[in-house]
């Protein structure tokens, strides 16, 4: 876990929490502690994701960031504005979508909405019509404009919600699953848009998700909770890199002497087949693959496929909580 | 329908005292009455229920997420909803004019005296929204209270003890009355009974908003608002 020094709070930070630590108390019960002493920062246009299981204290962390929560101890800034005592200045930079479809006035229609959102937020309908029209339209909402958010599909109540979050003009924005209970399709829509805010629109996004496919395919770095601390804070490609032992699977034709392979790498299971020699081969790191591919060629072994065993995000993420301990 | 089930009632409890023959001013009691429960419990629906509401829906946490305050929205809600509410209102108290026979003076006066009245009534929802975000099961109080209200606007009627002064509306809704019923105009009161009115519902009002800010900060603090 990566502590945060003092010269880094609010140079070029979007977001920074500093020791925070919230215990929820409990009537007649021993308080429960949610978060327990956790740290980290998002840097401006970063998107960052937020893993965890259930419990992990990742809503009570976003909530606490949001001020909806209070913390018992620790600092929270958003754009070098604390949080706890200046709550409205702070988060009137922030928007966030809580729990996928929700957020969303289900009697008014989705162009209410989107007004009303704007409005809540202090910005004039003249002023946000523009950004109106082509939020419809990118979500594919023109023709359910007139229509009350209650007969929406899930999917789409959950683009408007997006799209209520964005209408404020934030540049900061939460988002919890904004892809649970989505098709693939949209599923995929919602992510290539969330990547797009980031690279384009040039806002900084902190996002939680079940679904590891959404993290590694739209976040830069990644912070796993478990048990309110944080387990892991690194780049998915890190993360990756230390969890995976890049395992390969080589198909070679014939029979060819392996003696010398079997000193360089570390070579796990060999079995031949059919004329096939079927070779498992665990490797250091990325670059040894090319390594071992150009032996072959120098060997003018011939190589019929190669299958590429690596962890998926999933398995990685069940790794960190498994291991408990915090990575490094 | 409910307003359709509540005007059904009316004409019962209005005939029926037609027929035990009560007197003008019993009738007329009787209209203003409940125009004035219909408003006053929707008034108080808009602030304990609009706010449960809220937080079911999840759009609670979201009017918290603003450069505003929560307050300053909540009251430019109850603005917007009086404006409906008492179209409303003028609406019912017409249709009911016109059904039972029995006409009232309609003092454009009697809107500063409702505004006044009903301000007592926000600050009880805003007691009972504020407890609701901690204590949940509160709710079920709501109902209860919505049948109170008719003994508080009834009271005046009942007695002349000065309990009338201390209690939410029924000190309003006797002036509403004297006004709607006897004809008197803003000018015809004394400035003790204003003096009663402005601090009757001014403090049920700053009590309100106290315990609401109370309760909102242990909402955060046990991390319940927007749960449901």
């Amino acid at each position: 876990m990566k502590a945060l020094d003092e010269g880094e709070k609010g140079a070029g930070k979007a977001l920074t929490v500093k020791d925070l630590e919230k215990t929820y108390p409990q009537w007649r019960k021993e308080p429960t502690k949610a978060v327990d002493g956790i740290s980290f920062s998002v840097d401006e246009g970063e998107i960052v994701g937020f893993l965890g299981p259930n419990g992990a204290g990742k809503t009570t962390t976003i909530k606490c960031i949001c001020g909806l929560v209070e913390p018992t101890k620790g600092d929270i800034e958003i754009y070098g504005i604390d949080v706890v005592n200046d709550t409205r200045k702070a988060v009137s930079n922030t928007s966030a979508v809580l729990e996928g479809n929700r957020n969303i006035y289900w009697r008014l229609t989705t162009r209410e909405n989107l007004e009303f959102f704007a409005r809540l937020h202090g910005r004039s309908l003249k002023e946000a019509e523009p950004e109106i029209k082509d939020l419809l339209k990118r979500f594919d909402l023109q023709d359910r404009e007139d229509m009350p958010a209650r007969k929406l599909s899930r999917g789409m109540q959950q683009k408007l919600a997006l799209s209520c979050a964005l209408i404020r003009g934030t540049d900061f924005l939460l988002l919890d699953e904004p892809t649970l209970g989505l098709d693939v399709k949209t599923s995929k829509e919602m992510r290539a848009f969330v990547k797009q805010l980031t690279s384009n629109g040039g806002k900084t996004i902190l996002l939680s998700s079940h679904d590891m496919n959404v993290v590694e395919d739209v976040c830069e770095r990644v912070i796993i909770m478990n048990e309110g601390k944080i387990l892991a804070n690194d780049s998915v490609n890190n993360l990756k890199d230390i969890f995976n032992v890049h395992l390969y699977d080589f198909i070679l034709k014939g029979e060819p002497k392996l003696s010398e392979l079997k000193n360089k790498y570390e070579i796990t299971d060999i079995h031949y087949e059919n004329g096939k020699t079927k070779l498992r081969v665990s490797l250091k790191n990325s670059d040894s693959f090319y390594e071992l591919v150009n032996h072959l060629q120098n060997k003018n072994v011939e190589l019929e496929e190669v299958k590429n065993l690596d962890k998926n995000m999933e398995e990685i993420f069940m790794d960190v909580i498994e291991r408990k301990g915090v990575i490094n | 329908m409910t307003m359709v089930g509540i005007f059904i009632l009316f004409l019962l409890v209005f005939f029926g005292l037609r027929s035990f023959e009560a007197g003008t001013e019993t009738l007329q009691g009787s209209i203003v009455g409940f125009a004035m429960w219909i408003f006053a419990v929707m008034a108080y629906s808009e602030m304990s229920w609009g706010l449960l509401q809220e937080a079911r829906d999840g759009t609670l946490e979201q009017l918290y997420l603003t450069p505003s305050t929560f307050r300053r929205i909540s009251a430019y809600r109850v603005f917007g909803s009086f404006i409906f509410q008492f179209i409303l209102f003028i609406t019912f108290l017409g249709i009911m004019m016109v059904v039972t026979g029995e006409y009232l003076s309609l003092n454009p006066g009697v809107i500063i005296l409702i505004s006044l009245t009903l301000l007592s009534v926000y600050g009880l929802g805003y007691i009972m929204g504020g407890l609701s975000l901690v204590f949940k099961k509160v709710q079920a109080g709501n109902q209860i209270l919505q049948f109170l209200f008719i003994l508080l606007l009834v009271l005046p009627t009942i007695t002349d003890h000065q309990i009338i002064y201390f209690v939410p509306i029924s000190w309003g809704n006797l002036m509403i009355n004297r006004m709607m019923i006897d004809g008197l105009s803003l000018l015809d009161f004394t400035l003790f009974e204003y003096l009663i009115l402005f601090a009757n519902s001014f403090a049920y009002l700053i009590v309100g908003l106290f315990i609401f800010s109370l309760m909102e900060k242990a909402a955060k603090k046990r991390g319940l608002l927007g749960h449901y």
